[in-house]
Parts: structure tokens; C-alpha cells; sequence
């Protein structure tokens, strides 16, 4: 690979989705029948100061092909990105995502706004899922660093973007743990309360969908927990996830598995 | 049937130095050096927003003096070339000495076969690490790679700046120490460059992955003082 020079009227821009099209890079073009393991639930709350996410590590195919993957990352300081459907089509997703951001940065000396960096990936969806059948459906949560709010954008297959003001969650466990943040959200949620809420959500997922890997205490394995907020990308480590999802065992234990009363 | 002059090889190559030259030395001067624990890259620059020092990759920086659209040209693809080759390989793999010898390549054509040479003199730093040394590659309008070991200087007033820019000390000197010799440097005995017209921007290891850092006016005057 040379240089990559173009003449005025054919530069791809600052844009490496479009470059990498150009030269034949291509990604997230493929059409491949395959039983791939998919990946399965994410939530994002927002609340006063930012956004929560919270993800299950489980990687199902017609068994559980792995307990601790990641399905959330940070696509750049202020921006998370989740994903859910084929795994392989996600991960490429989460890498042009992170690429792209860093690259537009780059060449253009100033960042991408959070709602440019949703509407970017609006193609990119489109592309993989009318061309492939390994469905690649991401969620993007950020802080908004012009606005000074946390948002929180969900994606259609067509590669439809739209932002959500309340939550959103991705995946085959997404019923239950809609369920859960619908009796749950207010809209003045702190981050404390954020962060209950979506364990519970998440543990309800775990709880009644087959693909969504719940809390593992044998493993010491938790789903992962992230924050947005004008400090950044920060996950939230292992021992205190572990303990809320504790939390949340012990009480359900005691009610003999019923929910009730147990939601706030 | 038309008129061809014989033009001795010796005669075009010198037009075409005298040329590319002459377009360089319109420009403001760059210093790159390596300090104790990084790379700074100090631009003269009145402009704030049209850059001369660019990051490239995780570890690498891109500085570049003459006709603007012309180095920056150069600078995107140069990113360019960063990201497909980290996004084909691995982040690992990319690497400043082979991104140095591209643009090399590139202006020994263009100053050989192109419609004229490209005005430009490049720079390209690594902030080295266990698998790479820190290097400063300058590139000049020609074709020329040189691996300067210290410091390097570009732009037409090259070699006045690199007599001033004193290499006092055996070892390397901090940040503050080697940002205020280059500023001197550049500005010469009989004035003083403000910090608003000094583009500076570093490599260095800060816990994170990428290492490049533009500082603020507030950053380089703080330095400077």
C-alpha cells in the first residue's frame, strides 16, 4: 500500500468508512451464511449527569461459546458503544466506529458531535444488514460535550438512528429488561439510582432470557457497567458490580424469586 | 515542428532545487527535538487554526513547512496511511519509518517527474517504546530521508536556526528547558516570538494510547515564562 493520494475531486474527506470504501478496504460488506455466536443484552439509562450502560457477557451460539465478553466499549473518550446480533459483524462495527472517530479527529483537528458520531454509523448499519445476514444492531451512548447531557441514540436494521431520551436497550433479552426500566425510570434519576436500575433490568434479562448471560457467581463473572459523563468513558469495577448483582440475588432469594416490591 | 532546447540534467535538477527552495524559504521555520521524555514539535505559526504539527498516529506526529495545501495533503495521507495500516495489521505495526519513506518516494517523484516539486520539507517524530527507537525522519523537497539524531530544524532559514538551537548539555533536557531553546531559536537574538504564534505539540507517554498533545497558548506561555 502506497501512499494514499487523491486528486481534489476524489478525496474521500475526513471520513475512513468512505476511504476505506474507495480503495477497497470495504468493510462490513459481506455475505456469509453462518451460525456465528450473537450477542445479546445492553441498556442504557439516562440519568442527571450522564448515561449508564450496563451489558451481559454471554456469547450464545447453539451453545455458550464464551462467558466474558465485552459488549460494550468506549469508541472514544466520551462515547460508548454496544452491540448486539453477530459478533464477528460487531466487533468490525466497534473497530470502523473507534477508527472513524479517531480519524476524523486527526484529520480535521477537532472532534466529531455526539449526534454526528450516531447519524455516522447510520450507513454503516445499513450496509451490513441489506447486504448480510449476520444482523449487526449496535447501541450508542455518549456525553454531549456541546449540550452538556448525556444521550443515548438506538438503531433500526435499516440502519434508522434515533435518539431516546429515557433508555434503550438492545437485544434478545430486551422485553424483560424493558419491562423492569419502564416500572424503574424517572426522570431524575442520579447516577446511584441509575446504576441500581440497571443491574435490575439486566438481572431480569438474565433471568428469563435463555441467551443472556445473567450474573455468574460461580465464575465471579458480572455483567459489565459502564458511566458517560463529562469525565468520560468509566467502567465500573468488578468487586462493586459483583456486589450489587449480590445485592439484587440475596433479595430475590428471600422473596423465593418474585420481583415484587423489590423494584426500587 | 517545434523548437527543443537541449537542457543539460545538471541545469533542471538545480531549477528545480532553486525552485522548491525558493517556495520553502517563503515559510516559517519548524524545531522538532527529543527531550527526556518525549518529542516536541515547536511551529511558527500567526495562524491558530491553519496547522503545520498534526497528530499522525498513536506514537507518531507529523510536521510540515512550506506551501500549505501542499504539506497538508501530505499529512492527511499520511493518516491516512496510519489508520489502513493499523485497521489491516495491527496498531502495532505501524510504523514512522516506513510512513518517512512513502512520502520520501513521493517527493523524489514529484520533483523528478512531476510538474514541479512540491514545495514542502516534512517531519516525521516517533515517540519510541520497547519496540521502536524515537526518531526524527526529515523529509526534504527532494527526496531526501535524513534520521536526524537530536533535533531537527526545517524551513529556508534551516541553517542559521540549527547554529542557534545550542546543544548545551550531553543528556536530554526537560520539556520547559528545550521548548524555551527552540523558541529561541527560532525567533534569533533580536526579537521574541509570542506564545500565540507558537504551534507547539508533543508526544509523550501519558498512561494513555495516543501520545500526541497540542498545547494551549496558556500551556506553551506558562513554559515559556
Amino acid at each position: 500500500m502506497g501512499l494514499p493520494l487523491f486528486s481534489a475531486h476524489g478525496d474521500p474527506g475526513p471520513s475512513f468508512w468512505h476511504y476505506a470504501d474507495t480503495v477497497g478496504l470495504a468493510p462490513l460488506a459481506a455475505v456469509l451464511h453462518d451460525e456465528a455466536p450473537h450477542a445479546t443484552t445492553v441498556i442504557a439509562v439516562r440519568y442527571d449527569q450522564g448515561v449508564v450502560m450496563v451489558g451481559d457477557r454471554q456469547a450464545t451460539g447453539n451453545y455458550i461459546a464464551s462467558r466474558d465478553v465485552r459488549k460494550i466499549e468506549p469508541a472514544d473518550r466520551y462515547t460508548a458503544l454496544a452491540i448486539s446480533g453477530s459478533a464477528a459483524r460487531g466487533m468490525e462495527l466497534l473497530k470502523i466506529a473507534q477508527l472513524s472517530f479517531e480519524h476524523y479527529e486527526k484529520m480535521t483537528d477537532s472532534a466529531l458531535s455526539l449526534e454526528g458520531k450516531a447519524n455516522y454509523l447510520s450507513p454503516i448499519i445499513q450496509r451490513n444488514n441489506l447486504s448480510s445476514p449476520l444482523l449487526v444492531l449496535p447501541l450508542l451512548a455518549g456525553w454531549d460535550e456541546s449540550h452538556l447531557v448525556g444521550r443515548i441514540f438506538e438503531y433500526d436494521g435499516a440502519g434508522g438512528c434515533y435518539e431516546r431520551f429515557d433508555f434503550a436497550t438492545i437485544g434478545s433479552g430486551s422485553p424483560f429488561a424493558e419491562g423492569a426500566l419502564r416500572l424503574g425510570f424517572r426522570s431524575d434519576l442520579d447516577r446511584e439510582a441509575a446504576l441500581e436500575l440497571g443491574a435490575l433490568a439486566l438481572y431480569e434479562a438474565g433471568d428469563n432470557d435463555p441467551s443472556t448471560g445473567g450474573p455468574d457467581f460461580v465464575r465471579n463473572i458480572f455483567p459489565m457497567m459502564i458511566t458517560v459523563s463529562a469525565e468520560g468513558f468509566q467502567e465500573i469495577a468488578g468487586p462493586e458490580v459483583g456486589g450489587r448483582f449480590r445485592l439484587i440475588n440475596e433479595r430475590r432469594t428471600e422473596s423465593r424469586g418474585v420481583a415484587g416490591g423489590s423494584l426500587r | 515542428m517545434s523548437n527543443y532546447f537541449y537542457v543539460s540534467p545538471e541545469q533542471l535538477i538545480k531549477d528545480r532545487a532553486e525552485f522548491a527552495q525558493k517556495g520553502i524559504a517563503r515559510g516559517r521555520s519548524i524545531v522538532a527535538a527529543i527531550y527526556d521524555s518525549g518529542v516536541v514539535l515547536v511551529a511558527e505559526n500567526p495562524s491558530a487554526s491553519l496547522n503545520k504539527i498534526s497528530e499522525v498516529y498513536d506514537r507518531i506526529a507529523f510536521a510540515g513547512v512550506g506551501k500549505y495545501n501542499e504539506f497538508d495533503r501530505l499529512r492527511e495521507a499520511g493518516i491516512r496511511w496510519a489508520d489502513s495500516t493499523g485497521y489491516t495489521y495491527s496498531r502495532e505495526d505501524v510504523d514512522a519509518r516506513a510512513l518517512a519513506n512513502y512520502y520520501a518516494q513521493h517527493l523524489g517523484d514529484m520533483f523528478t517527474e512531476g510538474q514541479k516539486p512540491l514545495e514542502v520539507e516534512i517531519l516525521v517524530a516517533q515517540l519510541g517504546n520497547k519496540l521502536r527507537p524515537t526518531k526524527l525522519y526529515r523529509v526534504a523537497y527532494e527526496g531526501t530521508i535524513s534520521d536526524e539524531p537530536r533535533f531537527a530544524v526545517l524551513g529556508g532559514d534551516a541553517e542559521t536556526i540549527k547554529d542557534r538551537f545550542a546543544l548545551s548539555e550531553d543528556s536530554l533536557q526537560s520539556l520547559t528547558v528545550t521548548l524555551q531553546n527552540a523558541s529561541r531559536a527560532l525567533s534569533g537574538p533580536d526579537r521574541v516570538i509570542p506564545a500565540e504564534e507558537l504551534e507547539v505539540g508533543i508526544l509523550e507517554d501519558r498512561g494513555n494510547r495516543r501520545t500526541f498533545l497540542r498545547l494551549s497558548d496558556e500551556q506553551v506561555k506558562e513554559l515559556l515564562s
